[in-house]
């Protein structure tokens, strides 16, 4: 019998070291709670506030991902103009910034300069409001959405685009019936890491939008405060939550992204 | 019909280079060229995909330079099908009438016949994805036919198929164009392609056209080394062929020839110049072809010798040096030429 090479022991032996950590880390936030307390703190006033404002942010920073990944993503893939090579590596710059860092230059770019002050004028506050956790989402999850929609892009030849034209639709017709109904996975599975990483979204949030209790309190801010003051039941809560959501969504990822290389 | 003067267009990996044709109304026109030389762009740009750097192209008499593909009426097929995977079969071949000002109940009827032309009427619930290359290419042609463009523009159209597929893909193209009449610019690298489809053929070659004439002239009177060389195929013929008793009798240009080739119709006709003997005297050998004829002219090309002889129509039989000089054969001599049905080879 040929004996199992040292190799493969060591290799998955890590790899299931691995794995027990990953599961102790998700098993000691769950069993440090019980059900009881557990749905009366989702119940609560302040949980619920932040359960409601985290879906809204989240949801609005992860529509305007899409709406303006789209038409980045496809300029950046179908046209050569002047600078490409500069934008496309700059685009990619959100992802490497550690958020706190975005969030402070968010926070200046609203807070201090006549551009900021000019939006406040005409209504749109960003500073230490949920408008601002919507802005930071956006901020650090577009260059995730641009890449996916990138490679999903590149993977869709620019024939099919031609095809449609020759059969008498305009560019723009032709994009949106053939490319775009193409992207749908690459869409969808974009869509939901980014809604993901938005609801976990913290850094860039707290810089710009602030932690004050039921105002800009997001599902992570709730986590944040309520460590910080001692109140763990409220605190696993929004721990507990936040670990669903990432499930739900890995799993909705790994079954549509089979089309998209992120990496 | 089509006028293509002057064109030029640099994508950097593929260009044209000063590009003129003509193309006649109802013509099958076929450009022929190895794979690099620029033909995919040359359709693309005649659909109008790309503007050209320089020159203009007309299309019956109107200067279609700046008008965007939609609106050109050119319909393009591609190499590897570009079904839209997200549509049915039905959906696809209709996905040009849907930008016409038509009825549904007219675009049903349109999209029906046409699925029937091409014998699709069977898939028309199904996803491209599930289905044949052969299967694909049909409804491509049928998606791009069944606007009735006023030209059809069709890229390698049978390269991706396997060999039974594309014979037979290549006899539905020609019946389709013998219904439709329908202008129609095939872009291939097989001669076989281009000498049984085309009206006319243009030889391509680093973004240019090298020739441009009736299939019979540019493969027997090729103007230049790199069309001798890519064409690479001396004794084509066209002709009518009967099969009988296993074997087919083929008519061309007052001769006959046998084949074991099964294929009856209109056929096209090659034999390879060193499958064919030469002798001064009468040939006593199974080979069922014999002709006599004079030889026209003689081509010194190294260790191989190349002979041109006139048996009602010229063959090329290639010989080497030494057998050339030991038979003593030169111009005007009389001899005969044998070669077996198993070396005629019918398309």
């Amino acid at each position: 019998m040929i004996k199992e090479s040292t190799l493969k022991i060591f290799t998955i032996t890590i790899t299931l070291f691995l794995t027990i950590f990953i599961i102790s880390l998700v098993a000691c936030i769950l069993t440090h709670t019980n059900q009881h307390i557990l749905l009366s703190s989702i119940a609560s006033r302040e949980i619920q506030f932040a359960i409601k404002l985290s879906l809204f942010t989240s949801f609005i920073s992860t529509l305007m991902c899409i709406m303006v990944s789209i038409p980045a993503s496809y300029a950046l893939v179908r046209y050569n103009f002047f600078g490409k090579t500069m934008i496309n590596t700059i685009v990619d710059l959100p992802l490497a910034l550690p958020p706190l860092v975005a969030g402070v230059g968010l926070l200046l770019l609203f807070g201090t300069t006549s551009f900021g002050t000019w939006l406040a004028d005409i209504g749109l506050t960003f500073v230490f409001t949920p408008l601002g956790i919507i802005i930071a989402q956006f901020t650090v999850n577009i260059s995730f959405m641009l890449r996916i929609m990138r490679s999903t892009f590149e993977g869709i030849s620019p024939r099919y685009e031609y095809v449609a034209q020759t059969l008498g639709c305009t560019p723009t017709q032709a994009f949106l019936r053939t490319t775009l109904p193409m992207s749908k996975n690459g869409l969808l599975a974009g869509g939901i890491i980014t809604w993901s990483k938005g609801i976990g979204e913290f850094g860039a949030a707290l810089m710009v939008a602030g932690a004050t209790r039921m105002k800009t309190e997001t599902l992570p801010i709730s986590l944040y405060l309520n460590m910080s003051c001692g109140d763990l039941d409220l605190a696993m809560s929004a721990a507990i939550i936040l670990i669903i959501i990432s499930i739900i969504s890995l799993y909705i990822f790994e079954r549509r992204g089979d089309v998209v290389h992120l990496y | 019909m089509i006028r293509i003067e002057n064109v030029s267009k640099d994508l950097g990996e593929f260009k044209l280079d000063d590009v003129t044709l003509h193309i006649n109304k109802g013509e099958y026109f076929v450009i022929l060229g190895p794979t690099g030389a620029g033909k995919t762009i040359l359709i693309e740009t005649i659909a109008g995909i790309y503007r050209p750097n320089i020159g203009r192209i007309f299309l019956n008499g109107i200067d279609v330079t700046d008008i965007p593909p939609k609106d050109r009426s050119i319909s393009m097929v591609y190499q590897d099908y570009m079904l839209f995977p997200h549509l049915t079969v039905e959906k696809n071949i209709e996905f040009g009438l849907h930008n016409k000002r038509i009825s549904s109940s007219e675009t049903k009827a349109k999209m029906n016949e046409i699925a029937e032309l091409l014998g699709v009427s069977h898939l028309l619930n199904r996803y491209p994805g599930t289905l044949s290359g052969g299967e694909q290419q049909r409804i491509a042609i049928a998606r791009a036919v069944v606007i009735e463009p006023k030209v059809l523009l069709l890229d390698e159209p049978l390269s991706a198929l396997d060999t039974r597929t594309t014979e037979r893909l290549r006899d539905e193209l020609e019946r389709i164009h013998r219904l439709k009449a329908t202008t129609t610019i095939h872009v291939t690298h097989s001669f076989e392609e281009a000498f049984s489809l085309g009206d006319r053929i243009a030889v391509m070659g680093s973004g240019q056209i090298i020739q441009v004439g009736a299939p019979d002239d540019v493969f027997r009177k090729p103007n230049s080394k790199f069309i001798a060389d890519f064409v690479g195929v001396e004794n084509l013929f066209h002709g009518k062929s009967v099969v009988h008793d296993g074997i087919s009798k083929v008519h061309t240009d007052g001769i006959y020839m046998v084949s074991s080739t099964l294929k009856s119709g209109n056929v096209s006709v090659s034999i390879r110049p060193e499958d064919i003997l030469i002798s001064k005297n009468e040939i006593d050998s199974s080979a069922r072809n014999v002709f006599s004829g004079t030889i026209v002219e003689v081509k010194n090309m190294g260790p191989l010798v190349r002979l041109v002889v006139d048996v009602g129509v010229p063959f090329v039989v290639a010989l080497t040096k030494l057998s050339y000089e030991d038979m003593e054969l030169a111009c005007d001599t009389r001899v005969y030429i044998a070669f077996k049905a198993s070396s005629t080879h019918l398309f």
